[in-house]
């Protein structure tokens, strides 16, 4: 199915050795074994090539030749790095702010607030701190993806959230991820980890975002668990520079009664892979997915999102919109598993895509695996243009056509977020999406 | 005012205007009818600058500039107003949003500052209550979930706002009963002004009853085959096209 060929297993050989002190300044035998056991698992399979289902519309040929080592630390900041995120700061949000610098927590530019039953930490902290713990945890993954593995086999850092029960988190926690000059042709991974107990709710808003003309391969993959009658809402925006290829690999376990919402926004980076796979595993939870996309001159962006009904009685609904002008292209892949005993599942999704140009690709594809009977789910996948009616109207009304097409794919886009629970966070989506289009 | 000329239109390239003459000076009202596919909405549309209605032949000039040299937003920003005659629905974009795009567009061609939000706000308001509509309805998205009258009724608010020297109205009253017919007719005779002039599209006399035209003309198969006065509308009303020599199903 795959090929090996794809990629130089050798030369992680010293990525490896790189990583075994890179995260914690000293070599710790159990999490050396891990990153050793999970190398071994990426090596056996190699990067996803084309022929993989999964990947079929997204092309990492050009990751082949290049090296993507390990960066042992991050960069110098300087007067740029500091201006962008200023920009992707939220100053009315007044939680926690965790800074990542080239993929390392950076603390003098983090602000931890202290939460009763929050505990927010760098990976290598909690590594650190609690080797028993950090061990349990980091085994507790069970990613199964080829790059997955090669994450954990070579992650620096990532970050740690557990809220204890009965906890209602007070301020949204934001992170902000940077990538500078420094990371250029080296991948920067985290591992991340987020609890939220029973009974507790938590919001956190995540950026992602970096300077142009650095080729850089930022890959994050993060283990979610939302548990009994727990509530987790996260807000991504991705603004990468235009070299970065940008992963992110999310797994979610929802459990009874509780409810996950994930909004994203991806506009920036030469490749963007967004993978979201939740598993509800728990009576009456409920997934909400929202994001939009939008690309041009070279960008692509790719969403995945994979949702696997276990149990009856749960909702899930998908809602995503692509926006791709000259040169943009796009594909949404949209699993939805329903297991024979998941009876009275709700699942809905939808995508719609918006070519704005004649060289500009949009694909799309649904895919329904159901396998109970007494099911609701709806699905619908469309790629088209501007309706020329509605420019016509509304440029016999004054608007320039720059104007009325900023309006059509703004109300285009408007119903992702329309139902954003933070104004910040809602006025920075909409923000950002009328900047792209001006 | 308005000037048209030896107007051929093509549309997809079926030939659908073929020599249309009609001047409209300022201060007057003049009434199109005609039967249905005669090319009256088809006319509005050249007038208008919609895309896919080519001019072929002759010339259409508005305060003695080439409109056919404009662009449809620049034709709206001097001065034209389309009423539609299906107007269209925008989801996501309240009537609001639209509006004031539309007033501060307008004003960025004439190279005015935006309207403050304030008296944009009043300006709205007093227009939605000259024309009985529900404040409510501004929130809402364009024309989504309106019903026909109530898109009518949109389409003069719009125009209240905009105010524009010359409106063409397209069976704006197709779909609306007396009493909404009344409050449009209203709306309509308020834009009468001497600077002003205003071309109706209708199917019915009943609109003209309340919008008293200064001259009728009927059009036929792409041209104008008769003008007189309000009372060539009564004569239509009671005689029917065929007494002018028209098939009235002939489109
Ligand atoms: N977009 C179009 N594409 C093709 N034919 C059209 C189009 N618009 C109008 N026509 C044709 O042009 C003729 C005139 O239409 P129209 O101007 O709508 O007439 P009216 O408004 O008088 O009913 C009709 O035969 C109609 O079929
Ligand atoms: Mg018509």
């Amino acid at each position: 199915m795959t090929h090996k060929n794809h990629f130089d297993g050798s030369r992680y050989a010293n990525d490896l050795t790189l990583a075994y002190s890179a995260p914690t300044g000293t070599d710790i035998d159990w999490l050396n074994e891990i990153r050793q056991k999970s190398m071994d698992a990426f090596v056996e399979v190699g990067l996803p090539g084309a022929r993989v289902e999964e990947w079929k519309y997204t092309n990492l040929s050009s990751m082949n030749s290049k090296t993507y080592g390990v960066l042992e630390k991050a960069g110098e900041l300087d007067a740029a790095i500091m201006a962008i995120i200023d920009d992707a700061y939220l100053d009315d949000i007044r939680g926690s702010k965790v800074v990542f610098i080239d993929g390392f927590y950076k603390a003098e530019l983090s602000t931890i607030k202290g939460e009763d039953g929050l505990k927010l930490l760098s990976l290598n902290e909690y590594i650190k701190s609690q080797n028993g713990d950090a061990k349990t945890l980091l085994q507790s993954t069970h990613e199964v993806s080829s790059l997955a593995n090669l994450n954990s086999a070579l992650m620096t850092d990532g970050y740690v959230i557990q809220v204890k029960p009965n906890i209602k988190l007070s301020q949204p926690i934001q992170i902000i991820h940077v990538s500078g000059e420094r990371s250029n042709l080296k991948a920067l991974r985290n591992k991340n980890f987020i609890e939220v107990s029973e009974n507790s709710s938590a919001q956190i808003i995540e950026s992602f975002i970096g300077v142009d003309n650095v080729d850089n391969w930022k890959q994050d993959v993060t283990q979610i668990w939302v548990e009994k009658n727990a509530v987790l809402e996260i807000y991504q925006t991705q603004l990468q520079g235009n070299e970065t290829i940008h992963m992110g690999e999310t797994h979610i376990d929802v459990a009874e009664d509780a409810d996950f919402k994930h909004y994203s926004l991806n506009i920036g980076a030469k490749n963007s892979r967004t993978e979201i796979k939740p598993t509800l595993n728990g009576l009456h939870g409920n997934v909400d997915l929202r994001g939009a996309f939008l690309g041009r001159g070279g960008n692509s962006h790719d969403v995945f999102t994979h949702m696997k009904h276990l149990v009856p009685e749960c909702e899930s609904d998908q809602i995503y919109r692509g926006v791709l002008d000259k040169g943009g292209k796009s594909a949404f892949q949209g699993k939805v598993y329903v297991a024979k005993d998941a009876q009275l599942t709700n699942a809905e999704q939808s995508n719609k895509n918006l070519l704005l140009d004649r060289d500009a690709e949009a694909n799309s594809k649904p895919e329904l695996l159901i396998y109970a009977d007494d099911v609701k789910c709806a699905h619908g996948a469309t790629v088209g243009e501007l309706d020329a009616e509605a420019l016509f109207y509304l440029k016999s009304r004054g608007l320039y056509l720059a104007a009325a097409k900023s309006l059509l794919v703004e109300a285009f886009i408007a119903e992702v977020y329309d139902d954003v629970a933070i104004p910040s966070v809602k006025e920075k989506y909409l923000g950002l999406a009328r900047a792209w289009l001006d | 005012m308005l000037e048209i000329k030896n107007l051929h239109v093509e549309v997809a390239g079926q030939k659908i205007l073929k020599g249309i003459d009609l001047t409209i000076n300022a201060g007057e009202v003049h009434a199109i009818m005609g039967p249905n596919g005669s090319g009256k909405s088809t006319l509005s549309y050249a007038i208008c600058g919609k895309d896919g209605y080519e001019v072929t032949e002759g010339s259409i000039t508005y305060k003695g500039k080439n409109f056919l040299e404009l662009e449809a937003n620049e034709r709206a920003a001097e001065g034209a107003f389309l009423g539609f005659q299906y107007p269209v629905e925008i989801p996501g974009v309240s009537n609001m949003n639209f509006l004031k795009t539309a007033v501060n567009s307008i004003r960025k061609y004439k190279g005015e500052d935006e309207m403050a939000p304030v008296e944009f706000l009043k300006l709205v308001r007093a227009k939605a209550a000259e024309l009985e509509m529900d404040p409510e309805m501004l929130k809402r998205a364009v024309n989504v979930g309106f019903s026909g009258g109530e898109k009518k009724r949109n389409e003069m608010v719009q125009m209240a706002v905009l105010d524009p020297g010359f409106s063409v109205l397209d069976e704006t009253d197709s779909g609306l009963d007396i009493d909404a017919l009344r409050v449009v007719a209203d709306g309509i005779n308020r834009m009468r002004a001497p600077e002003k002039s205003i071309l109706v599209i209708t199917h019915y006399q009943r609109l003209l009853d309340y919008v008293v035209p200064d001259f009728v003309h009927v059009l036929a198969d792409g041209k104008i085959v008769k003008s007189g006065d309000k009372s060539l509308a009564m004569e239509l009303e009671k005689q029917g096209y065929g007494h002018l020599g028209i098939d009235e199903n002939a489109a």
